[in-house]
């Protein structure tokens, strides 16, 4: 007691500052020592989450495995089984468990044995509790509703889904998107006829990936979806075009030459580039002058393909263009069309870049 | 000295590796099971298998150098069937390149797969 004290009395004698000190060092040992506490609480209680989670998992992977090789004559087995897992996921923490477990095996396993899988996430009811998710306020939820409905192909919500393709958040019309076309493949591409909302860049690469995957590769009629008054729909028919060859749109393609939109107008410019589109050169040279820089160098870019010696005139007025990569070009065509023209011109070149061009395509 | 032909497979979904001892083991064969490469290249040198099942990614040690250290360093000459998913064509190329016999793309049916084993094991 009379050290105690006397460490009091000590203290009170001390300066303020270092008081303060001696105070603060004190609040921060009390604060590491409940974090201490609180991390070793935490780290464990993950821990037995993370067993009971394995042990859970176990148990329906053994269930899930039991329920695919049970035979037509086991039907007492199917049900059984399909009766523990109705009781066990009105359980949230057993319903996700169980669910991961059917993903995992649905994810990499094709035939009857998915087809198996299918069947016991709808008569196990996890369906409705997909189907609940989509009623969510929360756009996150929602999303995985959608995800888990095109996992196990669930077919028959097509207008339940489609209420969400113009969903304001982009990763619900993501899920949306994939849905319809993992599902229904080229059909599932209607959506673009009334489309509001743009695709994201991203997940047009991801919808084209999908489609390719199909052994059916009959696609559907993609004119309304160049006339789209939605230009990432615009956009996306153009890589459609390409992609599948729609010869049979070229003349839509040449009307997009005058779209309003400048993203839209290269991108014709260069599926037209694509299918070696004669008409589209005699348009594209009469709106040059009017042109942007990049509808002019995708329009340089095609005329490598299509190129012939009555361009002459039209590329030697373009060899001294202000832009360096069109100049560049102008200069590659005319050394292919008429090489003595452009040695010629070559003879007279001053200024050091049209010398370092000249000597770049003389090289090459 | 037993008959039953040891297959070994190496996949970090326990599900699917679940089924597939199921399916494989009712078929006669003897399955061992790893959820990693590395697991994988021990189960190998100590029970020399008679055929090898690997995921291409997997934790620690991916198929590919599961493949490498079976074909190089342990010089066996068994049979090597890769899963693969979507979107990784040029990493199977480089299993064939590396010695694999066969590949299944993931999702992929276990009926096939054991057509497949057994056509590599005749």
């Amino acid at each position: 007691m009379n050290e105690f004290e006397y460490l009091i009395d000590n203290f009170k004698q001390l300066p303020v500052l270092i008081k303060i000190v001696w105070i603060l060092s004190g609040i921060l040992g009390v604060i590491i020592i409940n974090l201490v506490i609180y991390l070793k609480y935490l780290r464990g209680y993950l821990r037995n989450k993370e067993k009971i989670f394995a042990k859970f998992q176990s148990e329906y992977e053994g269930e899930l495995i039991n329920y695919l090789y049970a035979s037509e004559e086991e039907d007492a087995t199917k049900l059984k089984i399909v009766k523990k897992m109705k009781t066990c996921i009105k359980d949230k923490f057993k319903r996700k468990i169980f669910l991961t477990v059917l993903s995992k095996l649905k994810n990499d396993i094709s035939g009857e044995m998915a087809d198996s899988i299918q069947h016991l996430y709808v008569e196990s009811g996890l369906i409705d509790y997909s189907l609940a998710k989509l009623k969510s306020s929360k756009w996150d939820v929602k999303a995985v509703g959608i995800k888990e409905l095109a996992l196990f192909e669930i077919t028959n919500v097509y207008s339940e889904i489609s209420k969400y393709k113009d969903y304001p958040k982009q990763e619900v019309r993501n899920e949306v998107q994939l849905y319809f076309v993992n599902l229904f493949q080229f059909k599932g591409l209607d959506f673009l006829n009334d489309l509001i909302t743009p695709i994201s860049e991203w997940n047009q690469i991801q919808l084209l990936e999908i489609l390719q995957k199909f052994d059916d590769q009959q696609i559907t009629d993609i004119s309304p979806w160049l006339k789209s008054e939605n230009k990432s729909v615009v956009m996306f028919a153009l890589k459609l075009a390409k992609i599948y060859n729609q010869f049979q749109v070229i003349n839509i393609l040449l009307e997009l030459l005058a779209h309003e939109n400048k993203d839209i107008r290269v991108e014709a410019i260069k599926v037209l580039s694509y299918f070696q589109a004669n008409e589209a050169k005699q348009i594209l040279k009469n709106n040059f002058i009017n042109s942007s820089i990049d509808e002019q160098i995708a329009f340089f870019n095609m005329l490598e393909g299509i190129v012939e010696t009555s361009d002459e005139d039209f590329i030697l007025e373009n060899v001294s263009h202000e832009n360096f990569e069109i100049k560049t070009l102008a200069l590659k065509l005319l050394k292919f069309i008429n090489t003595d023209r452009f040695n010629s011109l070559s003879l007279v070149a001053s200024d050091v870049e049209s010398k370092a061009i000249f000597n770049y395509l003389e090289d090459n | 000295m037993s008959d039953i032909e040891k297959i070994v497979l190496a996949e970090d979904n326990s599900t699917l590796s679940l089924l597939l001892k199921f399916r494989l083991e009712k078929e006669g064969y003897k399955l061992l099971t790893a959820e990693d490469g590395k697991k994988a290249i021990e189960q190998i040198e100590e029970h020399k298998p008679d055929l090898i099942l690997t995921d291409i990614m997997m934790p620690f040690i991916s198929g590919l150098e599961v493949i490498s250290h079976v074909r190089n360093k342990l010089d066996m000459q068994i049979p090597i069937i890769v899963f693969s998913s979507a979107g990784q064509e040029e990493i199977v190329l480089k299993a064939f390149n590396l010695g694999a016999n066969d590949f299944m793309s993931k999702p992929f049916s276990p009926n096939e797969l054991v057509i497949r084993i057994k056509r590599l094991l005749q």
